[in-house]
């Protein structure tokens, strides 16, 4: 191929990829620039800026309520990506198995995730409203286990829990479908030989299922931490005295008088946490 | 040809400039309003049809302004010139704008006197009044806050109307019985305004303030720590956990001995009732022995003031306020619209946009056989004496953000960051020291102040 041909087509490919680079370009990296810009500033709505340097962060740093809504975060995390990972395995193993109706209760595991978010929060509402919620009326009336009412979701001892277990019912069937799409594609010989070596269920969990499964479970916690660390609907709606990060920065920047400085200043700090845990956990854990 | 053009061309600019000479003497009212919901609209608008008609040459445009917005939209509708004669705005605003010098304080005071100062609820007229003893609004519709009670039970135990804290612990302490899932009170505990409101009722009573006259800080003080001590007290009658508003439910089912709401709840009360006419087990047979309570309006009654230390009640009201014009013609119109306003067939067709929610401001209105009439038969179920002991609330009114007239600014940033009721939380929820949180809250409201 001439050199002149060579230029051309390397001018075409650059051509071809300008929009795309020009709209990841203008959608993503210069809001993220733009964020971190803005963190040095004390901005007010009508757009007046004032330079503080560092002030939102030492501000954020020697806030609290900072520190305790990351404390709630880790324990968020933590619960419900294990939860996710561990009940999302545990139905994907199961409806793997050959059963009547099996295709109907594939279908029906999926429901909590398909449900709106804010009517399925309402159901919950409902069920563990203290006075008349039916979790109540179970607890303490039918089965008289308590003699008080509890306001599970209310009661800041419990609410995280409450959250949490919320969280893990929602989204454990995304979890579930990935698991099930990859273990209907693991060869059968190879439990069959696991078998013949004399490996029970268990066994063959460990030395077939696991080692299979590998790459999808570490996908699966991967995306749910990241989905987790910046969920805040879920959390907000349910039980807003749960203060995980998102809501923090919420209460911090948005709720009465628009903080944006502080607000920028906090979600810097939180894409700098999660670009490292990222890295970390892809280099350590997936070794990519 | 030309000749032709050129008497067009003059005849034209004859008929602009007799219409034009026409318009500038006819009179234009703007009238910005925070009632954006559209049945509310259509009211306001008919209301301005009628006013077009009685006054020739008038022309009355409405304009409905979101309530968060009002602030901002004038601040743009003064940068650029065109801002509206009229507007009807909660107090907080009016306050804020009257301090900018763009309200037209003579006006109001025109219509005081035409109407006649005594007429209107002395404390809801005070609120809108500068330090100078001008009036940056009038005062125009409210509601108020008190204790919504089971009178029912109170006559069975013998317990005294809850309108003092004395009077309110006493009657909530024997109304509570958790074990049959009963409830003596409803205090907000959760972390939004209406924990704000009933706090700042029984502040008030105790005379607790936010500033004193001269705008420091006054916050942390043994008044307050009483008052939050109180309140952690009571919330013990409350049910478990956080609680707003919504927990009244608890009331209207009958499980619930009182509760703190403002006027707003009348329609709920009595609508209620007017289902019940409709929806009788006479016709629906599967109805009867349901949980509604047909003699809860009747057996409900009201504690607009409270007593401790002073008698406070709370409110929030709206005003209407006249903005300076260049015109005197404007100037003119919009007197007379306000007072149009006030006029008592207008008046009423404006507050029965919500009953019991909006609550006239005026003396009298509330007796006027006229607004007992209104369309879905609210008020007939409460009676006049009970209306006009409501109203009579407005007398007392009072809030945190201003002091002796004059308006705190600062109070609205506190207010919005939610400072008090994330210190009653920490109280009552959380189990947090009292002094401690309140400590902890006079820092926030000294970093929100920039101090």
């Amino acid at each position: 191929m001439s050199s002149v041909l060579i230029k051309n087509e390397s001018r075409l490919g650059l051509k071809l990829v300008a929009p795309a680079v020009g709209i990841i370009g203008l959608l993503v990296i210069y809001p993220i620039l733009f964020n971190i810009y803005l963190s040095f500033f004390d901005v007010q709505l009508n757009g007046t800026k004032t330079f503080v340097g560092m002030e939102n962060y030492t501000d954020l740093l020697g806030n609290p309520r900072y520190y305790h809504s990351i404390g709630v975060s880790v324990i968020y995390l933590i619960g419900t990506v294990i939860g996710t990972t561990v009940l999302g395995l545990a139905a994907a193993i199961l409806m793997n198995q050959e059963f009547r109706f099996r295709n109907l209760a594939r279908g029906l595991i999926l429901l909590p995730y398909f449900a709106p978010v804010i009517s399925v929060v309402f159901g919950w509402q409902f069920i563990f409203d203290p006075v008349n919620g039916i979790y109540n009326h179970v607890v303490v009336d039918v089965l008289h286990l308590t003699d008080t009412r509890e306001n599970l979701i209310g009661n800041p001892d419990s609410a995280l829990f409450v959250v949490i277990v919320f969280d893990i019912w929602k989204h454990f069937p995304i979890a579930y479908l990935l698991f099930l799409a990859k273990l209907q594609s693991v060869p059968k010989d190879l439990y069959e030989a696991a078998a013949i070596d004399g490996q029970n269920a268990w066994g063959r969990f460990w030395h077939v299922t696991l080692p299979e499964l590998r790459f999808v479970i570490a996908t699966v916690v991967l995306l749910r931490v990241i989905w987790n660390l910046n969920r805040f609907e879920d959390v907000y709606l349910l039980a807003p005295n749960v203060e995980t990060l998102p809501i923090f920065t919420y209460y911090q920047a948005f709720a009465g008088i628009v903080d944006q400085g502080v607000a920028a200043a906090i979600s810097v700090i939180q894409l700098l946490v999660l670009v490292g845990l990222i890295w970390l956990y892809v280099r350590k854990v997936l070794k990519w | 040809m030309k000749s032709k053009t050129s008497l067009f061309v003059a005849g034209t600019m004859l008929v602009n400039g007799l219409l034009i000479s026409q318009l500038t003497h006819a009179a234009k009212v703007e009238f910005w309003t925070a009632q954006t919901q559209t049945d509310r609209l259509q009211n306001i608008e008919l209301l301005a049809s009628t006013f077009e008609a009685l006054n020739d040459g008038v022309t009355v445009k409405v304009v409905a302004v979101d309530e968060n917005e009002m602030a901002t939209q004038m601040a743009a509708a003064v940068a650029a010139g065109t801002t509206p004669q009229l507007i009807e705005v909660n107090s907080e605003i009016i306050m804020a704008l009257g301090e900018e010098g763009i309200v037209d304080t003579k006006t109001h005071q025109g219509v005081i006197k035409d109407i006649g100062k005594s007429r209107f609820h002395k404390g809801a007229l005070t609120t809108l009044a500068s330090p100078s003893g001008e009036y940056y609004g009038l005062p125009y519709h409210g509601f108020i806050q008190g204790i919504w009670y089971r009178k029912d039970w109170f006559d069975e135990k013998g317990l005294a109307a809850p309108n003092t804290w004395e009077n309110i612990e006493t009657a909530a302490k024997e109304l509570t019985d958790k074990a049959n899932n009963q409830y003596g009170i409803l205090i907000g505990t959760k972390q939004d305004s209406y924990t704000e409101q009933v706090f700042t009722q029984l502040a008030l009573s105790n005379n607790a303030s936010e500033f004193d006259a001269k705008g420091n800080l006054v916050f942390n003080s043994p008044a307050t720590l009483e008052t939050i001590k109180y309140y952690k007290e009571l919330s013990k009658y409350n049910p478990p956990g956080p609680q707003n508003w919504r927990a009244r439910d608890y009331y209207l089912q009958g499980k619930m001995g009182m509760f703190f709401y403002s006027t707003y709840i009348m329609d709920d009360l009595a609508l209620a009732e007017v289902a019940k006419g409709s929806l009788s087990s006479a016709n629906f047979k599967e109805l009867s022995g349901g949980t509604f309570d047909p003699e809860l309006v009747k057996n409900t009654a009201f504690a607009p003031i409270i007593t401790h230390k002073s008698a406070a009640s709370y409110g929030t009201l709206s005003g209407l306020v006249a903005l300076k014009t260049k015109s005197a013609e404007n100037t003119k119109a919009t007197k007379d619209f306000i007072e149009f306003m006030y006029d008592p067939a207008s008046y009423i067709t404006f507050l029965h946009m919500a009953p019991g929610g909006m609550n006239p401001m005026l003396k009298g209105i509330a007796e006027d056989p006229a607004y007992l009439e209104d369309p879905n038969g609210v008020f007939k179920l409460y009676g006049a004496d009970k209306m006009k002991q409501i109203v009579s609330g407005f007398d007392d009114i009072r809030s945190f953000s201003v002091v002796e007239g004059k308006t705190f600014p600062a109070s609205g940033a506190i207010f919005a960051k939610s400072v008090i009721p994330r210190m009653i939380y920490s109280v009552t929820i959380e189990g947090k020291d009292p002094q401690a949180a309140l400590d902890d809250a006079e820092a926030e409201m000294k970093a929100i102040m920039g101090e």
